[in-house]
């Protein structure tokens, strides 16, 4: 059973995934089988994904992450934290994400 | 709400806009033109043990940089094909080393090769799909085509090792003299196996390398027009589509009537071939010098976006041409192209008057079942 993600993880980019950017959006594309729910598939980030995506280098905590997306958006870090840890939460569950 | 989508390849919404911008979103790299076959109608396979075709092959290292200046480019699609691929020792590393550059892979083999080492890296690494041609559903047919002995044993091998591992593959076919009796038997067998797919194709055109002895073996394998016709009449699916584009497919008022650019066709727009020695090419079958670049003296970038251009500007002055294969309504219909006329007769505006025949045909069978 998968350990639930903590704000306290540090998250970074499975190296079976490749993320690329084109066109201004972020492709991430599975390398191996069972990626996912269906073969066959990329998967593509919304607005709030792709900007929580490129602060996720595998360094900061899910805690910082959220700080330094408030900076951004200018607005409480802590209405941001729910955000950060339900999308990587999904994304470590599908295995496009792992936590260090 | 989700902050991520899970889409499917066909419908990922970027395609069409990397398309509007002339994006080389696929490309085809030729591993090898050395192959384990020799079939009678193929228009690349040279000898396993050709040396100097092995010398010049790329290397591992050469298709890597290449590919990642086509990923730069913003490519998506690679499909590795030859010859037959596999043949390559550092096939694993290859297709690997693409894959992991985040292109979509997809391989051409005659699966005569595919062992189970190929079977744990497709499983673990799934490809895009694996074409694979059936040249005949018995073992006479099919090595009367492919001309080595044992080959039919290891096509089938081969396939049951994909299929059974869940594999994704397509099976496609040749139309020739060689296996035109088993036809049905063909479209049967490779319908059982990838329903959504099959296709064959009834037409050849000549060989690469312009190797005269190999292109007689193809002249005598090619379908006369009325064999053509009576397989495509045949095949229901194929008769459908033809007739449901019948107004695209004739084009009484062609709409390039008057100019006088050799290229109308697709060549160099979204996609393009490297060779196995490096020679970037706008399509498969264009191989007219003054349309080469050579990838290992120049960039990918600079061919595609300034040698593509020029190539596609580029203009016929020949009389006949202007006035018959340039305007003529029939070109959807016919395998007639540049690349294919300088096959034929070693210009790009050279008329072939084989594929006239065929296109010729088509169209009054079309027009008969209007």
């Amino acid at each position: 059973m998968a350990t639930q993600l903590s704000l306290d993880a540090v998250c970074a980019c499975s190296e079976n995934v490749v993320a690329r950017t084109i066109e201004g959006e972020v492709v991430l594309i599975p390398l191996i089988a069972g990626i996912g729910d269906e073969e066959d598939e990329l998967y593509t980030l919304n607005e709030t994904g792709q900007a929580i995506w490129q602060k996720l280098d595998g360094k900061k905590t899910l805690k910082e992450v959220a700080v330094s997306l408030a900076e951004v958006f200018d607005g409480p870090a802590s209405e941001l934290e729910a955000d950060v840890l339900g999308f990587a939460s999904e994304l470590t569950k599908r295995g496009i994400l792992v936590a260090k | 709400m989700s902050k991520s989508h899970s889409i499917e390849i066909k419908e990922f919404p970027l395609w069409e806009r990397l398309k509007a911008k002339s994006v080389p979103l696929s490309f085809d790299m030729e591993i090898t033109a050395r192959c384990n076959c020799n079939c009678r109608h193929c228009y690349i396979n040279l000898p396993v043990g050709d040396r100097d075709a092995q010398a010049r092959e790329l290397s591992l290292a050469e298709i890597g940089d290449i590919a990642q200046q086509a990923v730069n480019l913003g490519a998506m699609w690679c499909l590795i094909t030859g010859g037959e691929p596999l043949l390559r020792p550092d096939f694993a590393e290859i297709y690997t080393g693409l894959r992991r550059k985040g292109l979509l892979v997809s391989v051409f083999t005659n699966a005569t090769l595919i062992n189970e080492d190929h079977i744990a890296l497709f499983k673990k690494h799934p490809p895009r799909d694996i074409e694979i041609t059936v040249y005949g559903v018995t073992r006479e047919t099919y090595e009367r085509i492919t001309r080595r002995p044992g080959t039919f044993d290891k096509f089938m091998r081969g396939m049951n090792l994909l299929l059974e591992s869940g594999v994704r593959i397509r099976l496609k076919a040749m139309a020739i003299q060689s296996n035109l009796a088993e036809q049905d038997a063909i479209a049967d067998f490779c319908r059982a196996y990838t329903k959504d797919f099959y296709r064959f194709d009834p037409q050849l055109h000549l060989r690469f390398d312009g190797n005269r002895e190999c292109n007689k073996d193809i002249i005598a394998e090619r379908l006369t027009p009325e064999q053509i016709i009576a397989l495509e009449q045949a095949d229901k699916e194929r008769m459908r589509a033809m007739q449901k584009n019948c107004d695209t497919l004739i084009k009484d008022e062609f709409a390039h009537f008057g100019c006088d650019h050799l290229f109308h066709c697709g060549a160099g727009n979204g996609s393009f071939n490297v060779s196995y020695d490096g020679m970037f090419r706008l399509c498969s079958s264009l191989w007219a010098p003054p349309t080469l670049y050579d990838l290992r003296r120049g960039k990918l970038d600079d061919a595609w976006n300034h040698f593509v251009p020029k190539v596609r500007d580029m203009r016929s002055t020949r009389q006949e041409f202007l006035k018959t294969c340039r305007v003529c309504p029939l070109v959807n219909l016919c395998l007639w192209c540049p690349a294919h006329a300088h096959l034929e007769t070693g210009e790009m505006d050279g008329a072939t008057p084989y594929f006239c025949a065929v296109a010729k045909l088509r169209a009054t069978t079309l027009r008969k079942t209007e």
